[in-house]
């Protein structure tokens, strides 16, 4: 069960960021036609990153403990110590700008040019920080296999 | 309640056009002006959190006691900053004088402080 919600939380996160690019390539072709497609892209993008949200704070706080102690032995506690740290913050970020997502959305964008760059800038924010998280992810899992495939750069190992 | 009427029940409140928008701005409705400013705000607020909380540990720790994690009150409080302001700002049109494109800048500002001030404060301590 723990792997597969540590598998489900990055997946809704790329499903996220999809669905962002989605809104941004939305937005930029914006017409009264494709109004509703941009708010349900943009329920889309809200749903994702809550579910990813969710899905990993359940992780973090009931499993990532074993992991965070495998890390901290191994060659790179700065997965940890750096990587781990700023991702479960600066997830908070792409989170509040998903929620705001659907409002800023809900303006008439094909009528309004600021209104169309708020939504671009917001999809594309929530894209680089995606992509930033999903890294920070791949490194930490990667914290955890190189204290396995390096054990003699465990500390306490000898 | 057919998913039609779900979808115009919930951008119905947003086609209200603010109270006083900027002259050389199409308006955003009240609640996209109220909630983009609360936004820009708890994503600043995220950021201070983490700060105080790591270099004072009575916080995080009773953080910690209010939900059993203090990552889960963090979370918790970052989106009570975000609808009790994005309520507040709403209420009384503060944000509504604010242009889109101002409010853009504004999110992207607090996201560049935010996020940097989360790296580098790791990176630091």
């Amino acid at each position: 069960m723990s792997d597969i919600i540590l598998f489900a939380h990055p997946t809704f996160g790329v499903l996220g960021i999809l669905a962002a690019v989605w809104v941004f390539a939305e937005t930029l072709n914006a017409t009264p036609e494709n109004a509703a497609r941009i708010r349900w892209a943009a329920f889309a993008v809200t749903a994702c990153i809550v579910f990813a949200w969710i899905l990993g704070g359940f992780w973090y706080v009931n499993y990532y403990y074993a992991d965070k102690a495998i890390i901290l032995k191994g060659p790179w506690p700065w997965a940890h110590d750096f990587f781990m740290e700023t991702k479960e913050h600066l997830f908070f970020i792409p989170l509040l700008l998903a929620l705001y997502l659907p409002i800023a959305a809900g303006n008439k964008l094909f009528a309004s040019r600021g209104a169309r760059n708020l939504v671009l800038s917001l999809a594309a924010l929530i894209v680089l920080n995606g992509l930033a998280i999903e890294g920070a992810g791949a490194i930490i899992n990667y914290g955890v296999k190189v204290a396995y495939t390096h054990p003699g750069q465990v500390k306490g190992a000898e | 309640m057919s998913t039609k009427s779900v979808m115009s029940a919930v951008s119905a409140p947003l086609a209200q056009p603010a109270a006083s928008p900027a002259k050389h701005e199409a308006a955003l409705s009240s609640a996209s002006a109220a909630f983009g400013l609360a936004a820009a705000i708890a994503i600043l607020f995220n950021t201070l959190l983490a700060w105080v909380k790591d270099a004072y540990d009575p916080l995080n720790t009773a953080m910690a006691r209010l939900t059993g994690h203090h990552w889960i009150t963090h979370g918790l409080l970052d989106l009570a900053v975000f609808v009790v302001l994005g309520a507040v700002f709403l209420r009384n049109g503060i944000a509504a004088r604010t242009s889109p494109n101002q409010l853009a800048l504004q999110i992207v500002g607090a996201v560049i402080l935010g996020g940097a001030g989360l790296a580098a404060w790791f990176v630091l301590v």
